[in-house]
């Protein structure tokens, strides 16, 4: 009965008890019953989506990101419901009086959580990049999107278990799935409401950029990435660092750090939403100045994958596939103008040719660029809807057709947009705005006749009866296309003299072009001198 | 003394559930008797550490767990069992046994071992690989025995822990305390006195809040005598003897 005792030493916890108690924790988480829901969602909301659309790293890596639009709000429920563990159960007092500070107990929880949820998500990113390395042509997986999308993860999870453990109460778990929902459902609304900060949505990768348009010809832009990263383990330290505020979770040294962790997780996030405020769009992804590495501003090199045309059509070879349809879209009116003087002697593809942020997060693309001497048509194909993106190869033909290749015409006439036929084009290095006056009259004939011969569609030249071409008309995919904004009125004269050229023998034809090209791109021809 | 408790009282909001206690306890079995709100858990949680107390002096294991140190240092060589014992339904015996362990920062060597010690010792060596939520009432107390005895606690702290337990195991069960009592202090709070009777090396009996009687289980027997306290054995009309005593003193005082 007089055993009093003296102090013992204070032992250190052996290195593996916490290895074991993860283990443990690992092996009894309600998490592992959720692994096939969580499988099933990455499968529909992911997969499935990511599959139906062209092999390239980017826009797959874009739909691993958004994975957890599908998997966060549920992590959050099921993290909140294994956080109120020990209060549903009533171990609060059990747990309470043992020498492993509450909170070190609570993060092991939580680590074991989130360990499942990660495995879900990585395996499934394994699986998508593993097709996607036997279906891509050109490139590699990107890891910054995979990256975000891991940190959302384990940030939904952190979120849900810290107020599972905070607040544990019967609806607990439904209340933070839906919370963490509306999150990512508000992030896009404020996105829309052109909140600057809003960039920083979880959802967010390029901005309002196709997908297609960055990380192929040149590197991924990581610096939104970045700041995402740095809002998602702000939120994350911040939440499990409250976990450690409450009296009962340890020493007030520990408590100390925990406050201490809390406050430095929340600056974190609050730096990283101010940097997504300084955020601007370019032509090649989000740049936020303060993160941005000039280096990434360097195209990336590859070796383009050209036709055997009579004006070859040469893409990237991550677009390898698709250069058929490109060729066949293009090549009527290529083969119309081939060798004629001013006439493009190539069609590079590029990703973008401008890009200018709009409202409501919007975005407007410029449309190809014929410039450099020879001249070069530079073609992007960003924006429009490729093949296995809800078009088929023919729609995609019969769009790039319509859209792109009456500018082709536009230019070696002499025509503006505003001008000419409907169509997106520019010109840099030679001036293709002649003076206006009547004598543009038999420039809109000539290009109007050689649009029938390359037989585009009505959209793009009609010749019809009444006169008028649509070019007032708002183009498919118009936001690559800015250009096209006047109409062009056609005159009885103008119609008779595009289908007297039209009917002309092509020998006879292109021989009065390569006579009279320069002339009439320089309105010095009229209607009537038009054969 | 493991035990060393001086004026210790606890208040929750205006119900005053300890009232100024003093107690001391070194090695052996301590049984706390008294009646439904005496006190006797809210004493117990004290002495886990679970709740502060409000007024007093309490030193445990010859440490002041009022300091964070202290109280981390007492409770590495602490075994408690609540009232209402909470489990975690999916985990089996020995990993709930192996978790409380590995919580209360046994050197990880020695942790196998320990488990399947207390486990064997408790009576559950063919349920060590059953789910928690598989068992009885019962056997599930008996799992609760075990995660506090796991670590050979120098000071064990058993509320009502043979509640649920079949007449064999109660058997089996003080012998259990007996053999705990050897080298650490026991105190189980308890309504069944025939397990003090068979277990007890001393007994306290609270009532409102204050140790009305301490000593050893004779003395108790002998305050029955010359009254005609109600009970079927010795030790209840001790125990009522005393209770009537202190309640007839307490309305005296009122």
């Amino acid at each position: 009965m007089t055993a009093a005792l003296a102090p013992a030493p204070s032992r250190r916890l052996p290195p593996a008890a916490p290895a074991r108690l993860l283990r443990l924790e690992l092996r009894r988480n309600p998490m592992l019953w959720l692994l096939p829901v969580l499988a099933i969602l990455f499968w529909l909301g992911v997969y499935r989506p990511a599959m139906a659309n062209p092999p390239f790293w980017n826009v797959r890596a874009t739909d691993l990101q958004h994975a957890v639009l599908f998997l966060g709000p549920l992590l959050a429920g099921a993290t909140a419901w294994v956080g109120s563990r020990d209060g549903r159960l009533g171990l609060t007092d059990l747990v309470g009086v043992t020498a492993v500070p509450r909170w070190a107990g609570q993060l092991t929880t939580w680590a074991a959580a989130t360990c499942w949820a990660e495995a879900v998500y990585l395996g499934g990113v394994a699986v998508v990049y593993g097709v996607t390395a036997e279906q891509a042509h050109w490139g590699g997986p990107l890891w910054w999107p995979v990256a975000v999308g891991a940190a959302g993860v384990a940030t939904c999870c952190a979120l849900g278990f810290a107020a599972g453990a905070l607040l544990p109460g019967r609806f607990t778990a439904a209340l933070a799935a839906v919370l963490v929902f509306l999150a990512l459902g508000g992030g896009a609304f404020a996105l829309q409401n052109n909140a600057t900060y809003a960039q920083i949505w979880l959802l967010n990768v390029q901005g309002a950029l196709p997908r297609d348009s960055y990380g192929i010809f040149y590197p991924y832009l990581p610096d939104l990435a970045i700041a995402q990263l740095m809002f998602l383990a702000g939120l994350a330290v911040a939440a499990l660092g409250a976990l450690g505020l409450p009296a009962a979770a340890g020493s007030s040294w520990l408590r100390g750090a925990a406050a201490a962790l809390t406050a430095a997780g929340l600056a974190a996030a609050g730096t990283a939403v101010g940097l997504a405020g300084t955020a601007r769009l370019e032509a090649h992804g989000i740049v936020i100045p303060a993160l941005h590495d000039a280096a990434s501003d360097m195209p990336t090199s590859y070796t383009p994958v050209c036709s055997h045309s009579v004006v070859p059509v040469c893409m990237h070879p991550a677009y390898r596939s698709f250069l058929p349809a490109v060729t066949a879209a293009l090549g009527p009116v290529l083969d119309q103008v081939a060798g004629l003087p001013g006439a493009p002697v190539r069609v590079t593809q590029v990703a973008v040719t401008t890009v200018q942020q709009e409202s409501s997060n919007g975005v407007q693309l410029g449309g190809p660029v014929i410039g450099g001497s020879p001249p070069v048509v530079y073609l992007p194909l960003a924006g429009l809807s490729l093949p296995g993106e809800g078009s088929t190869t023919a729609q995609f033909v019969e769009a790039l057709r319509s859209q792109d290749a009456p500018a082709i015409l536009n230019t070696l006439v002499g025509l503006s947009g505003q001008q000419g036929l409907p169509g997106g084009i520019s010109a840099q290095g030679y001036d293709v705005a002649p003076p206006p006056g009547p004598r543009m009259a038999a420039q809109v004939a000539v290009a109007m006749a050689l649009a029938k011969v390359a037989g585009l569609s009505p959209g793009g030249v009609p010749l019809a009866d009444d006169g008028r071409t649509p070019a007032n008309s708002t183009r498919p995919g118009n936001a690559r296309n800015p250009m096209v904004k006047g109409s062009t009125s056609v005159s009885a004269a103008q119609l008779a003299a595009a289908r007297r050229f039209a009917a002309l023998p092509a020998a006879m034809r292109r021989a009065w072009l390569v006579t009279h090209l320069a002339a009439l791109r320089a309105g010095q021809v009229t209607l009537s001198e038009i054969p | 003394m493991n035990v060393e408790i001086a004026g210790l009282t606890r208040r929750f909001g205006r119900t005053q559930a300890v009232a100024g206690v003093d107690l001391s306890a070194g090695p052996g079995v301590l049984g706390l008797l008294g009646p439904n709100g005496a006190g006797k858990t809210s004493l117990l949680r004290m002495m886990a550490t679970v709740i502060p107390p409000s007024s007093g002096r309490l030193r445990l294991l010859g440490r002041d767990p009022g300091g964070y140190g202290p109280r981390r240092e007492i409770r590495r060589r602490l075994g408690y069992l609540p009232q209402n014992l909470g489990y975690y339904p999916s985990f089996t015996v020995a990993e709930f046994v192996e978790y409380f362990a590995l919580l209360k920062e046994m050197p990880s060597a020695r942790v196998p071992a320990a488990v399947a010690t207390a486990i064997e010792r408790t009576g559950l060596g063919d349920k060590a690989r059953a789910r928690l939520r598989t068992l009885s009432g019962g056997m599930l107390r008996r799992a609760g025995i075990a995660q506090a005895i796991v670590n050979e606690p120098e000071l064990l702290l058993l509320d009502e822990p043979t509640a649920g337990l079949d007449p064999e195991q109660r058997v089996s069960f003080r012998a259990l305390l007996r053999e705990c009592g050897e080298h650490a202090t026991v105190v189980v709070s308890t309504h069944l006195v025939e397990d003090v009777g068979a277990a007890c090396s001393e007994v306290a009996l609270m009532n409102q809040g204050k140790i009305v009687f301490h000593g050893i289980p004779a003395e108790l027997i002998a305050r029955a005598d010359g009254t005609d306290a109600a009970g079927d054995a010795p030790l209840e009309r001790g125990y009522s003897a005393v209770l009537a005593a202190a309640r007839s003193a307490a309305g005296a005082c009122a």
